[in-house]
């Protein structure tokens, strides 16, 4: 089999993943119409990309033959799907209830944001064990219950920095810190699995090749396993620290824009008592 | 939050000249504008002693087949060049501008630990001492200020230098995080009421991103020379190859650390551009979202880009790619960077002073230095100029163009705050076509001496075309640039007594420092004005005209903004990043050994360090119910717990040490495998922060019965209790590295 050939025949059309999608589609339009072009176009991007992971060669690499594929599959349903839908949620005003804003309380508990980030990297770190790594890899139910946890931890973890409720947003500079710290903490996995003499994931290195494109992938891509576990590991480290980085650039952003109208009155209060006669 | 502490001791009272003689005075100080100028001085010191250096292997490189300086002599003085220019020129200049304006700029009084300051530049100056002492025990390190091992281990090292050189290296990283620490608690806790972070002066924000690099970066640096301590004295082989350790595993930490070290020179220059070209351009700084952002851009990549260095060592095609790209996307915040800067210039009017033409000069310069840069990130393009000359003239691109240019503008612009003295204009003006002229001689010509096949770090070579007339353009360069320094040092010191007096604002700038008297009174500032905008100065000087204010609240007395909550918290990040690079080497080394040594794990009782585990972690119980009873005011219950805890500590040490005993009885020492050395430098590392917190808790005991705490000042109880706490964390790491995975590695 050529690469090309590979490319046009292993797609997975799932119905379940069919109806999934599109019921979220429809849910999407139902529920918030179309008031924004911008986020309706990065829930659909969203869609595209979970769709991409889940039922294109990628997921059938992912599954059979490539740890490469697995970690470019985990970090599109970890990191980027769950980032987009959520950015795709159209923004709801801020309403910060009277006895909060009062009470100058932080709008998230500092529960809820350790839960988020330990998901997150939780999630990142948990599914590498060799034991499950293995166990996803080989059995169809485990890496369907992987798929679902990945979406549901990535999305547990942007909740605090890209929720669309704006009043229980993390603060820009707290956030900024919460995503330098995840970046930190799958850099190490990344490093350890970049210059890990040892096999991680086992079943990788004796695939059971169901297509007949072992030779392809060895010869042909060059990917024996010890590159591919290499090329994983980097995968992890650097653009996956890439993605927290355009998070952190995402927050510096909202600090410094701010929410231009809530500064300029925050501003007036501040400054009209206290200004003073010695200019 | 304005008050410069809550619990803080009064400072001793600085005695004056009049009581002890200004050299007492100056020896005890705690100030933070005479430890500035402390830092400035020993840091102009060493730049003389390094430029000296550099001047001789100058004149040994004007000739071909030269015999001025021996071959080891040689190598002595590129080594003792590079760590003097990086470790006691370039960190303590910046550190020392940091250190006197940082405070000034935000309307503090002083920094967050004023002592712990003091002690800061008494490392610097202890530091550089012990690295010069090397000359006279017999040969100074000749190892590169890389110091590659094996080169660096003591079979191919035999003398005291490089033992001379990782002392020094340690006390000085010690000062470092001490005075970052102090930088960050500063900036977040002592800023003037008004002073937002939204608001803070562009040398500020890129002095605090610099403080968190040598947060994170320099325990990289001391994890792996106090590795390189315990080869060469202890007999381990961490990174002795011949043995079976990894020569390369020293590469990948000190490039973790060596490239943001870059940075860490980088940033804060880039800060004073940003300050000075505003100021001489009559206009606000173009996009400063844009400059602040890009710093905290450049200072997260600039941790994930080290192996850039190690292009040439065969990590691989594949890893080779991604670091090529990473390093690549680095070129983009620092273009965003200089585009702002020349914006920034657009359309004002330029007033060309001294500093203004060496904020230009670091402008033209630094991109020159960034554009031979990214060639380096292209892997093949690398392998072809890797340690070549072009390697020399391109670092000396960014530190000399862009870091000291920055700096000189920097020393001009803020030379009468200091001094309450101009700096001469006419001999500025010779410092600076000089320094520049000077500088493009001796450096510009390298490129092309690199690129037609000149290796870096030889003593002498042959008569090979081109190459000695190059050579001797880049001495007579390297000369005059002697002459500059010179220059600089006669205008230092005939403005010191004949400079034109400087009043308050000479430049018309707009930010804190200058509305005080130059030089400041000891406490800064009789009355902080104002702060609404970024440019409170220009605010006050045309009330009709006001810059758009910024708002943004600025934040209540919040305990979490108290200084010694926040330079416990920072202390504590950077005492993670050390026990990480620790646990890294224990893996790294134990999974590499378990072929050969399989049993190697076995030795270890699994079931006694469970037991002393739990000891360990209810003493972080004990101590949290010793705090609860504090708060409450139940002091004799606060004792029953504290002493609780301290026992319990006690009782994890002797376990420990229980540890130890067995495996030494069983043969495993630390010189006889790799595990055993990680093993005891991991443990050993953590046993040592218990050791120190238990005598931290003896002394809160010492304390709480000497009724220290009956007034309510209990921060001292909370920021322990916050390093306990700390240490016990790192032992749940600790044990689950090394006695769970570690047997399956």
């Amino acid at each position: 089999m050529t690469t090309t050939q590979f490319l046009f025949s292993g797609w997975d059309w799932n119905p379940v993943m069919a109806v999934f999608c599109l019921g979220a589609l429809l849910n999407y339009f139902v529920v918030f119409r179309i008031v924004n072009w911008r986020r309706v176009g990065l829930f659909l991007l969203a869609v595209l990309l979970f769709v991409i992971a889940i039922c294109s060669p990628l997921n059938t690499l992912a599954r059979n033959y490539l740890f490469s594929a697995h970690m470019a599959q985990h970090l599109l349903l970890l990191l980027v799907v769950p980032a987009l839908w959520l950015l795709g949620l159209p923004r709801q005003t801020p309403t910060p209830l009277p006895q909060e804003a009062a009470a100058g309380k932080t709008p998230i508990t500092s529960r809820r944001v350790v839960l988020s980030w330990t998901a997150g990297v939780g999630a990142m770190w948990l599914w590498h064990l060799p034991a499950l790594c293995n166990a996803a890899a080989g059995t169809p139910w485990v890496q369907q219950l992987q798929t679902v946890s990945l979406l549901a931890m990535g999305t547990l973890f942007w909740w605090p920095v890209l929720s669309p409720q704006r009043s229980r947003l993390l603060a820009p500079l707290a956030a900024v810190g919460y995503l330098f710290t995840a970046c930190m903490a799958c850099t190490l996995l990344g490093i350890y699995l970049t210059f890990s003499p040892v096999a991680v994931c086992a079943a990788y290195h004796h695939p059971q090749d169901p297509l007949g494109i072992l030779p392809l992938i060895h010869q042909g891509w060059g990917l024996t396993p010890a590159v591919d576990q290499q090329l994983g590991g980097l995968l992890m480290w650097v653009p996956a620290c890439l993605i927290y980085l355009s998070g952190v650039i995402g927050q510096l952003t909202r600090w410094y824009v701010g929410d231009q109208a809530e500064a300029a009155s925050t501003f007036a209060a501040i400054a009209k008592p206290s200004h003073p006669g010695n200019t | 939050m304005n008050a410069p502490s809550s619990n803080a001791l009064p400072l001793p009272h600085a005695a004056t000249g009049q009581e002890t003689g200004w050299l007492y005075g100056w020896i005890t100080t705690v100030d933070h504008k005479r430890i500035g100028i402390l830092y400035l001085l020993s840091a102009m010191v060493f730049f003389v002693i390094g430029g000296l250096e550099a001047l001789l292997m100058r004149l040994q490189l004007a000739r071909p087949n030269n015999s001025l300086l021996s071959p080891d002599f040689y190598n002595q003085m590129f080594t003792m060049h590079g760590t003097t220019m990086i470790f006691l020129v370039g960190m303590p200049m910046l550190i020392g501008f940091a250190n006197y304006f940082v405070p000034l700029m935000i309307g503090a009084r002083d920094m967050a630990f004023p002592r712990l300051n003091a002690m800061s530049v008494w490392l610097l100056i202890f530091g550089g001492v012990l690295l010069y002492f090397s000359f006279v025990t017999g040969g100074a390190p000749a190892v590169g200020w890389f110091a590659y091992a094996p080169l660096s281990e003591q079979a191919f090292s035999s003398s005291q230098g490089v033992n001379y050189w990782i002392a020094s290296l340690l006390i000085l990283g010690v000062g470092s995080i001490a005075t970052a620490i102090n930088l960050i608690t500063t900036v977040v806790s002592l800023r003037a009421p008004g002073m937002t972070m939204r608001k803070l002066p562009l040398f500020v924000w890129m002095s605090f991103i610099t403080a968190f690099l040598i947060l994170f970066a320099l325990p990289a640096l001391n994890a792996a020379i106090v590795m390189l301590l315990m080869d060469r004295q202890l007999s381990s082989f961490f990174f002795g190859s011949f043995r079976g350790g990894s020569a390369i595993l020293w590469q990948h930490f000190f490039w973790t650390f060596g490239h943001p070290e870059v940075y860490i020179l980088a940033l804060p220059a880039f800060g004073m551009i940003s300050e000075v070209l505003p100021v001489f351009s009559r206009k606000p700084i173009f996009g400063y979202e844009f400059v602040a952002t890009s710093g905290v851009v450049i200072a997260l990549l600039s941790f994930g880009v080290w192996a850039h260095h190690m292009f040439a060592v065969g990590l691989g095609h594949m890893a080779d790619a991604f670091f090529a790209a990473s390093s690549m996307l680095i070129a983009i915040p620092t273009g965003v960077k200089i585009f702002n800067w020349i914006a920034t210039m657009w359309g004002g009017s330029l007033r060309f002073t001294t500093a203004m033409l060496f904020a230009v000069a670091f402008l033209v310069h630094f991109t020159i230095g960034g554009l031979s840069g990214i060639t380096f990130s292209a892997v093949p393009t690398n392998w072809q100029t890797t340690d070549t000359y072009y390697v020399v003239a391109h670092f000396h691109y960014v530190l000399i163009g862009g870091t000291l240019f920055g700096t000189y503008a920097g020393l001009y612009y803020w030379f009468p705050k200091m001094s309450g003295r101009m700096l001469s204009e006419r001999l500025g003006k010779w410092h600076f076509w000089l320094a520049v002229i000077s500088f493009d001689l001796t450096f510009f010509v390298q490129h092309i001496l690199g690129l037609i096949g000149m290796p870096r770090r030889i003593y002498t070579y042959p008569d090979i075309p081109h190459w000695a007339t190059l050579n001797m353009i880049s001495t007579v360069g390297a000369v005059l640039m002697g002459v500059s320094v010179l220059v600089l040092l006669a205008n230092i010191i005939w403005s010191l007594r004949h400079g034109q007096p400087a009043g308050d604002n000479p430049w018309k700038a707009w930010t804190l420092e200058w509305a005080t008297t130059s030089p400041p009174p000891e406490h800064n500032f009789e009355r902080v004005p104002p702060v609404r905008s970024r440019r409170p100065l220009w605010d006050l000087a045309h009330p009709e005209n006001p810059d758009p204010p910024i708002a943004g609240k600025t934040a209540p007395e919040s305990p979490y903004l108290e200084k010694n909550f926040v330079g416990m918290w920072s202390f504590i990040l950077t005492e993670a990043t050390f026990f990480i690079m620790l646990i890294i080497a224990f893996v790294y080394y134990t999974g590499s050994e378990r072929n050969k040594n399989p049993h190697a794990l076995a030795d270890l009782n699994l079931q006694a360090a469970s037991v002393f585990t739990v000891f360990l972690l209810l003493s972080s119980f004990t101590l949290w119910r010793a705090e609860k009873k504090l708060e409450q005011g139940r002091h004799k219950g606060f004792y029953v717990w504290l002493s609780a805890t301290i026992l319990l500590g006690l009782v994890f040490i002797l376990g420990q040490g229980r540890e130890y005993l067995g495996l030494f009885h069983r043969g495993v020492t630390f010189n006889n495998s790799l595990f055993a050395s990680s093993f005891f430098t991991l443990t050993g590392f953590h046993g040592l922060h218990v050791c120190v917190g238990l005598m931290g808790l003896l002394i809160v005991l010492a304390l709480g019965w000497a009724g220290d705490y009956k007034a309510g000042r209990t921060e001292a109880v909370r920021t322990l209790g916050l390093y306990w706490h700390f240490v016990d964390v790192v032992w749940i790491f600790v044990f689950t590295t090394v006695y769970l995975v570690g047997p399956r590695l």
